[in-house]
């Protein structure tokens, strides 16, 4: 039997505004435990949520980015349920008028494009922090982050696999740094998401029974799940059995997923609509405005990179995929003029050093201006682009300028010719075996008198001039 | 509505009471139900869901930190904590 797999992601994107959805409370990360909670966060009696404007704006950016329905009334509902991080017994979201409608996003996986299909995104507030492992029978709560605004945006059912789920999970978080809505970054639980996971046989028309894998925050972990979950499915389908509808639990350290709940606990959120929240409304001026601050987007990105700056298509979609990168790149290129070699190095090099520390370009010592220098000195020749390599790497150690590390190491290029023959000279003297085995026919060995030259000048030789001095000497 | 509904109900809710009580409740509940329900003989076809009776919208604020740290006020009111942490008895195994 030929199962089909069908998989939905609901991902909570942590929008970056100061303070929190309902409450002057600030959303900043690392905080002493309980230290950015207000009244309203702590779901006192006679308190009342006071909306958030920036929260709206932002996950508007989101709705107009994904080609989504604005909705410019919205109105909040709460989600019942009890658990000692959740203070007022209940979650404000927004069930019946999300402020974001149907959209859509397109991804890049398996070698091929695929449109996938936004059902809705909509506001709610997150939950505290339950902290089990630090009291004896007792567990710690911190509701620092109780309130703070998330996005949760809801995918259709039309995700076929892991690396697909993957791929959109990446293009969702490419959109939310883009638009300046969320940091992105994933090791402090500012994306995070559920995945729900079920099989059918390819030619039924009706889903299969789904499990709900809760909270994974890795790319990795996502497509170990999916792939676990798929496995687990399938298994019992072949065997006969049936797929029974629950949340699961993703443990990355034994690399599988389990049952969260117990079966006869059916949850019953009891949603109903916010008698504290008044339906918010956004007037056609406020969303104008917004749309016309639209940042440019990476599509937008790589072809005016291909058709303006004429960069490489590989090198464009590398650089226009990450908005560090683009910066970075944006800001050389108003600092010198050889774009090419901007992107080059930015693709190679940097890109390469990026790998090796697993940052990203903004958490490195490398500034826009020292790169747009590095850059000049490579294109007017001052230092040759071996040293070049070795500059940078002093620069990402140690932050230093550009100029400053080439004066102190004397690391000009050597571009006198009469100092670099003499030099070749001497060397062709020295060797007259291999000149004559060069000679005899043995080609490769030019490079040995290459190599001599550049370790005689300690590398800092014009590369082309040694070439032409030597093929002279060698004729 | 039977009686297991209304013990669903009464875990989902974290209430409790004594099993005696159970027939007098169930009763109770079908009686508000039964009142509340002639609202469906309302012919609301045609008419948008309300979410609020008051016909205004929300005042919103603009994205500024206005809250102070009161910590300190928050765990000396809880009725067990750490210095850091609000303390609940243990909710995993």
């Amino acid at each position: 039997m030929t199962w089909q797999t069908v998989i939905g992601l609901e991902i909570h994107v942590q929008l970056s505004t100061k303070s929190k959805l309902f409450s002057g409370a600030s959303t900043g990360f690392g905080a002493e435990p309980n230290t950015h909670v207000d009244l309203v966060d702590m779901g006192l009696p006679g308190v009342l949520p006071v909306p958030n404007k920036d929260a709206f704006f932002k996950a508007i950016r989101f709705g107009l980015a994904t080609n989504a329905e604005i909705n410019q009334v919205s109105s909040f509902d709460r989600k019942n349920y009890f658990y000692p991080d959740l203070p007022k017994g209940y979650q404000i979201t927004q069930m019946a008028m999300p402020i974001v409608g149907k959209g859509s996003i397109k991804i890049f996986a398996n070698g091929q494009e695929k449109i996938v299909n936004i059902t809705r995104a909509h506001l709610e507030e997150d939950a505290g922090k339950s902290v089990h492992d630090l009291f004896e029978g007792e567990t710690g709560i911190d509701l620092n982050r109780a309130g703070t605004p998330l996005l949760e945006i809801v995918s259709e059912p039309e995700i076929a696999n892991a690396k697909e789920a993957v791929a959109y999970f990446k293009a969702i978080r490419q959109i939310v740094t883009f638009l300046d809505i969320c940091d992105g970054v994933m090791a402090e639980g500012s994306m995070r998401c559920d995945v729900n996971v079920s099989m059918k046989k390819v030619d039924d028309l009706e889903l299969g029974t789904r499990a709900e894998i809760k909270n994974i925050n890795s790319f990795k972990f996502i497509e170990r799940a999916i792939a676990f979950e798929i496995d687990r499915q399938t298994k019992i389908l072949e065997s006969g059995g049936s797929v029974v509808q629950e949340t699961r639990l993703y443990d990355s350290v034994k690399n599988e997923t389990r049952s969260m709940r117990s079966k006869e606990e059916a949850n019953d959120y009891r949603y109903f609509p916010d008698p504290d929240l008044l339906p918010v409304v956004i007037s056609d001026k406020e969303l104008e405005e917004i749309r016309s601050s639209l940042p440019e987007l990476p599509e937008q990105k790589e072809k005016r990179y291909i058709s303006e700056i004429k960069l490489e298509e590989s090198e464009a979609k590398i650089i226009a995929s990450s908005k560090t990168m683009a910066n970075m790149f944006e800001e050389a290129c108003l600092k010198t003029d050889d774009s090419s070699l901007v992107a080059r190095w930015l693709v190679g090099e940097v890109s390469a050093l990026l790998n090796k520390d697993n940052i990203e370009i903004d958490e490195s010592k490398l500034t826009s201006n020292n790169f747009a220098v590095l850059i000049e000195r490579i294109s007017d020749k001052t230092i040759s682009g071996k040293i070049a390599k070795s500059v940078l790497e002093e620069v990402w150690e140690s932050g230093d300028g550009v100029d400053a590390i080439i004066e102190e190491k004397g690391l000009v290029q050597i571009q006198d010719e009469s100092l670099l023959e003499s030099i070749a000279k001497k060397i062709v003297e020295d060797n007259p075996g291999q000149v004559n085995a060069y000679k005899g026919g043995k080609d490769r060995l030019f490079g040995f008198f290459v190599g001599q030259v550049m370790k005689e000048t300690q590398g800092k030789a014009n590369p082309q001039s040694v070439n032409e001095i030597l093929k002279q000497l060698l004729k | 509505m039977d009686k297991k509904t209304v013990r669903t109900i009464a875990h989902l809710s974290r209430l409790s009471f004594d099993e005696k009580n159970e027939e007098k409740i169930t009763n109770d509940l079908n009686n508000i139900i039964k009142f509340v329900d002639q609202l469906n003989d309302a012919e609301t076809s045609n008419i948008e869901p309300l979410t609020s009776p008051l016909e205004k919208t929300a005042r919103t604020r603009p994205d500024k930190v206005t809250a102070e740290n009161r910590k300190e006020a928050f765990i000396k009111n809880a009725p067990s904590s750490n210095e850091d942490y609000i303390l609940v008895p243990r909710v995993v195994e």
